[in-house]
């Protein structure tokens, strides 16, 4: 029982001073706010992955939009608790006994700010389901004439691509630029993922089953990858291949080279 | 009252060195019972299933012998004969009475003997799921499978998940469900004493049963256990299923019985309005487990039928579908989450008032809230399948649930801050675990959203974000919740208090090194590396080497403290330092 532990004060030294707690920590929070958003949209776009496609793009671009929208949810938070863990702590010495410590005010939740709280946070819930359901329209409303098939086989564990119209079948994805597709997707065995990040392509292979993947067109040139995203057994992690993304004409060289034909109408928008 | 043996005034009355019926007849009963069971299978299973009927039998036999053989069924059995009720001295010797440290060795049905052996079974658990988490981080420390197999590798992360998550499922519950909750509500024992040894005694043989998988060649699915691979899968699968069998069962007897004990043992005037938060959060959450784990346990008894009998319920070939499986599954998957954050959240709302000096701002607000988690949480399952192929009329419902949850989950945080707002914090250890819990919650809730909206699933489904994510909220939510009650009802448990510097010391490398270990692991996701890679491509390396470099310095201290604490030998009380032998 030291001298400093038998004086009761409850208040802070700021608050003799007549500080706002309140005001301080808003200022604080809008200022980290502000840095926040400032620094996602800044860095965000710089280690977004690549992107091939409009669907991985608007991927993307929810990535930074979410953030964003997270960062002043987040300072908040982080904000009002280190800034009052910080300024009212107890400072008594540690081997104060319990009983002698000040106990903190009571503070109840009043109604108003219970529903001020439940406005703002269900405003910021709708708004992330709304920007998800119109992302999920134009993944999915999309539906342009003459898209190329491509069949997707998955078996333990390698993808075998093949293309009805063309009449060829390949271990690596050829994909023309700027031609939709159409991706159906089946399993021989047991369940497998077919994604390819760069164009915002998922879906699952389910054996006996065909699905269809929302139609995507891709973009950019260059080669990426396709993984498979469900774990399918022993060499899971081998099952990846090769895309390519090619121009139509080098597509229409690699469907003859392939011993195809290009009466699929390759040239088609 | 204290649960230590050496407390016990009375001169004990041993009768013999090892007491039978106990966990050492148990042991043998199972043991022989498997083995005879298992032969007769061999000998009547049809030539094409021979090993897993065998091995099913063997299973079911060692489960069901292993609980006569610790006397179980003793009480049914005697009562179902017509044999008098038992008189008070057999319900006390049944309670433990007289039997030292042999009680936590027994079927004993006294509540705070039953909460101990839970706790020492957790952590025991957590040490083997932690030695998997840091096998698998060692083998994606570099690029190629070059430290296992990839047979090995998926054994390992299967291991690793279903480990953790029956054990993060039972770790608040079940330890101090059982201890802390009884006394919270001033009931003198939990409302069925003796289901409650028996559900403790029904998850202990599931450890041999899993762990034996390891010799059975191992399990490829997970620790999802999706169908069909799991039909097609070696023996070690069946392992897999009847561990998921016992502890379902015996989670559901656990959620039962908290549930009575609750609503029918409250001390007058222990109204609902009064209810400890923590026992709110014990409630809701077993509750929750009760309802959703059976349709989890369900899917698994048909993958145990595609596999000892040959039925189709996942095989295409025979008019089966693995949507079955992943439906039932996800049904468990996602309520899970919150059966192990709700008790976390439970015991942060405990931990900060008491360190703050404050009351609880908001109680109502919290009930409400977790109330509305576990309405609403069995009605997000399919954002898991987005991708699946099936019901796509489900994904904007889905979506708009799935994000809805975060409303209650926000009533959680404001409670939170409104309790430690203008609050005379003193920084002991379960403070620290709780400030972390809150500032983890965040960033796991966050990338929560990122994984519920259809457009960003599209890229993160199945990868390395979605495992850093869940990682957030099962570890440095639920876990951080773990250990700030470990830390704060240790002394209630024990009669002593741990080393308040070793525990900060524990704190900081734990947070520190779960940082390290998932923030990097985000950015491997949003690179595209998916999960469960034994073989890291190249350019996926310098993230994860980050990860497993951090997770050194989770592992280290923890499996030193845990299995220190969890053994506790003498070399535990030089290192753990049990300070004072009075708590606080």
């Amino acid at each position: 029982m030291t001298a400093g532990t038998t004086q009761r004060d409850t208040g802070t030294p700021a608050d003799a001073a007549g500080v706002s707690h309140i005001r301080r920590v808003l200022i604080l929070w809008i200022v980290l706010s502000i840095i926040g958003v400032v620094a996602t949209v800044i860095i965000f776009p710089l280690i977004n992955p690549t992107s091939a496609s409009a669907v991985s793009s608007f991927a993307n671009t929810t990535n930074v939009v979410f953030t964003a929208l997270a960062m002043p949810v987040v300072m908040f938070v982080l904000a009002f608790v280190f800034y009052s863990l910080f300024t009212f702590r107890e400072r008594h010495a540690p081997e104060t006994p319990v009983e002698e410590l000040p106990d903190g005010p009571n503070i109840q939740a009043s109604p108003r700010q219970q529903v001020a709280w439940l406005v703002i946070t269900a405003a910021l819930a709708f708004t992330t389901v709304a920007w998800g359901m119109f992302g999920f329209y134009k993944q999915t409303a999309d539906n342009p004439p003459n898209p190329l098939v491509v069949n997707v086989v998955g078996q333990q564990w390698l993808w075998t691509y093949s293309y009805p119209g063309q009449g060829v079948t390949s271990d690596v994805l050829y994909l023309p630029a700027g031609r939709p597709v159409s991706f159906r997707v089946t399993s021989k065995d047991v369940l497998h993922g077919f994604v390819i990040d760069a164009l915002g392509v998922a879906m699952d292979a389910n054996p006996g089953w065909w699905s269809t993947a929302p139609i995507v067109t891709p973009t950019r040139l260059g080669s990426y990858y396709s993984h498979c995203v469900e774990l399918c057994g022993l060499y899971h992690t081998y099952m990846w291949s090769k895309i390519k993304v090619v121009s139509k004409a080098s597509f229409a060289e690699w469907v003859t080279a392939s011993g195809g034909h290009n009466s699929g109408g390759t040239a088609s928008s | 009252m204290s649960a230590l043996p050496a407390n016990d005034g009375s001169a004990p009355v041993r009768r013999r060195r090892v007491p039978v019926p106990s966990i050492v007849s148990g042991l043998g009963a199972g043991l022989l019972g498997a083995i005879v069971v298992g032969i007769i299978a061999h000998q009547l299973a049809s030539p094409m299933r021979t090993g897993d009927t065998t091995l099913v039998a063997a299973y079911i036999a060692f489960a069901i012998f292993f609980l006569a053989g610790i006397g179980a069924f003793n009480f049914p059995v005697s009562w179902g004969l017509g044999r008098p009720d038992t008189t008070r001295e057999e319900e006390e010797a049944l309670a433990g009475k007289g039997d030292g440290v042999w009680r936590y060795f027994r079927f004993c049905t006294d509540h705070k003997v039953v909460g101990v052996q839970y706790l020492i079974t957790v952590l025991v658990l957590f040490l083997v799921g932690g030695l998997a988490s840091f096998m698998i981080r060692l083998e994606q420390a570099q690029s190629g499978a070059k430290v296992f197999t990839p047979g090995t590798y998926n054994t390992i992360v299967g291991l690793h998940g279903i480990i953790m998550i029956a054990t993060t499922i039972i770790m608040l519950s079940a330890p101090f469900g059982n201890f802390i909750v009884p006394i919270m509500i001033g009931a003198k024992d939990m409302a069925f004493p003796r289901l409650n040894a028996l559900s403790f005694w029904m998850l202990f043989p599931a450890v041999p049963i899993l762990l034996s998988s390891i010799v059975l060649g191992g399990f490829p699915t997970g620790w999802t256990g999706y169908a069909p691979l799991a039909d097609q899968a070696a023996l070690g699968m069946d392992a897999y299923c009847i561990t998921i069998v016992l502890v379902g069962l015996s989670i559901a007897l656990g959620a039962i019985n908290i549930a009575a004990t609750v609503i029918t043992m409250r001390a007058p005037g222990m109204t609902w309005t009064r209810l400890p938060i923590f026992v709110w959060s014990t409630l809701f959450s077993t509750a929750l487990g009760l309802i959703v784990f059976p349709a989890f346990m369900v899917a698994v008894v048909l993958t145990l039928l595609d596999r000892v009998f040959g039925t189709g319920f996942y095989e295409a070939s025979l008019g089966g579908n693995n949507w079955a499986y992943e439906q039932l599954f996800w049904f468990m998957g996602h309520p899970e989450v919150y059966v192990i954050v709700l008790p976390a959240v439970g015991a942060v709302c405990e931990i900060v008032p008491v360190f703050t000096r404050k009351p609880l701002f908001g109680y109502k607000m919290v009930v409400a809230a977790m109330a509305a988690i576990f309405v609403i949480s069995m009605g997000v399952w399919m954002h898991h399948l987005y991708w699946s192929g099936a019901n796509t009329a489900l994904d904007t419902p889905i979506m708009l649930s799935t994000e809805i949850i975060s409303i209650p989950t926000g009533l959680v945080f404001f409670a939170l801050i409104g309790t430690i707002w203008r609050g005379r914090t003193r920084f002991t250890l379960p403070m620290m675990f709780a400030i972390a819990f809150i500032v983890n919650f965040l960033v796991g809730g966050v990338t929560g959203l990122y994984l519920a909206d259809v457009p960003t699933d599209t890229i993160y489904h199945g990868d390395m974000f979605t495992l850093a994510h869940f990682h957030f909220t099962l570890v440095g939510t639920a876990v951080f919740g773990f250990l700030g009650a470990f830390y704060y009802w240790f002394p209630k448990v024990f009669g002593r208090q741990l080393d308040e510097r070793l525990g900060k010391i524990q704190f900081w490398l734990l947070e520190i090194g779960f940082w390290g270990t998932f923030v990097p692991l985000f950015y491997a996701g949003l690179q595209g590396e998916p999960r469960w890679q034994a073989y890291i491509a190249g350019q996926y390396v310098s993230a994860n080497r980050i990860s497993s470099t951090f997770a050194i310095l989770i592992d280290r201290p923890r499996t030193a403290a845990w299995t220190l604490v969890a053994i506790v030998c003498a070399l535990t009380v030089a290192a753990i330092a049990f300070a004072s032998p009075e708590p606080e």
